[in-house]
């Protein structure tokens, strides 16, 4: 009657110890004995066995794998969220995209905010009229919300794991380095390719599992249209920081795994005499 | 009880784990379309480094004992 509850504790300290390091510490011991005999015995076959054994069981205890969590519960996880920014947008009536206001639009230079005109024109307000109502999620002039966008959470990551803001680089920082953060240390794409046409910013990503949350957002209409996909949105907030103006995102495609977002530059308004 | 290895002979298993290791993380990586294996890159990257650099090190023990053996 005792074997269930040994079997079951064995099998917990197992799963609290992991599998991986478990065999790493055992590969290690066995090659130390292994080693030790050979010395003893005057062996090379023993003593290269034993080699090998430690070798790998250092590899294998150092090189354990990162904590990953299933796409599905990821999706899950975020669709709610946007899901309810979804049903607000609908209710109070938003539907025109949404600008990315830059750095000087806000007292702190690391405030990230995206701007939902109520009016059908995509001219951005200007500094002073959002310092004024920064603190506001409804502006009154002109006539607006001011949200956090979706991926403002991504473009800190993205931040943290550079070890820099974006607000003190420029675009051609943000053209070096994030395709090599998308690919190598995040793992989010296998290839990035950053197109700059004057007015226009092309970002293509190839075979990365965020197309599936892509497609996901595209459910949720009308929050998808004014603020676009959290990776669409994180990227806007990055270049807004980096390239100092207003950004909307004017499409964003995804076929298979690629995800193709274009954003558009507004032109900065000129001061008033 | 002597170590029954040569210096030689460690610095050739260093040379075949290096390799070993160098190729994995080579193939390993997103360029080549390997974004889903759960393996932190970077450690098995640095793993690979450490035991190439320890190759190089017998390397230089071995000329550097030719050098001095020769003058």
């Amino acid at each position: 009657m005792q074997k269930p509850k040994k079997d079951s504790a064995l099998r917990r300290t197992i799963g609290q110890l992991g599998l991986t390091k478990i065999t790493g510490w055992a590969i290690l011991g066995l090659g130390a004995l292994a080693l030790a005999v050979s010395i003893v015995y005057s062996s090379s076959t023993l003593a290269i066995i034993g080699l090998g054994m430690i070798f790998w069981g250092v590899i294998l205890t150092y090189i354990r794998n990162e904590e990953y969590v299933k796409e599905l519960i990821f999706q899950s996880v975020g669709n709610s969220s946007f899901s309810s920014l979804n049903h607000i947008l609908q209710q109070m009536g938003y539907s025109n995209k949404a600008i990315y206001l830059p750095p000087r639009y806000f007292k702190d230079p690391e405030t990230s905010k995206a701007y939902l005109p109520k009016q059908q024109d995509e001219k951005p307000p200007t500094p002073e009229q959002i310092q004024t109502q920064e603190m506001h999620l409804f502006t009154e002039n002109p006539k607006g919300m001011l949200t956090t966008p979706p991926g403002l959470e991504l473009t800190k990551l993205f931040e943290k794991r550079l070890e820099t803001s974006f607000t003190k680089e420029d675009l051609s920082y943000v053209e070096r380095n994030l395709p090599k953060l998308l690919t190598e240390d995040l793992e989010i794409a296998q290839s990035v390719e950053i197109r700059n046409e004057a007015t226009k910013i092309t970002i293509r990503i190839e075979n990365s599992p965020f197309s599936n949350l892509c497609n996901e957002a595209k459910a949720f209409t009308n929050a998808y249209n004014v603020l676009g996909s959290p990776l669409a949105s994180a990227l806007a907030c990055a270049l807004a920081k980096a390239t100092g103006k207003c950004i909307i995102i004017q499409k964003e495609t995804t076929d298979n795994k690629n995800i193709e977002i274009e954003y558009k530059l507004l032109p900065e308004e000129p001061p008033k005499a | 009880m002597t170590f029954p290895l040569g210096f030689w002979d460690v610095s050739l298993i260093l040379a075949v784990m290096a390799i070993t290791l160098l190729i994995t993380s080579e193939l390993l990586s997103p360029y080549y379309g390997k974004i889903n294996i759960q393996i932190n890159k970077k450690r098995l990257k640095n793993a690979a480094l450490a035991t190439s650099t320890l190759f190089l090190a017998t390397v230089v023990i071995r000329i550097a004992g030719i050098i001095i053996g020769g003058t």
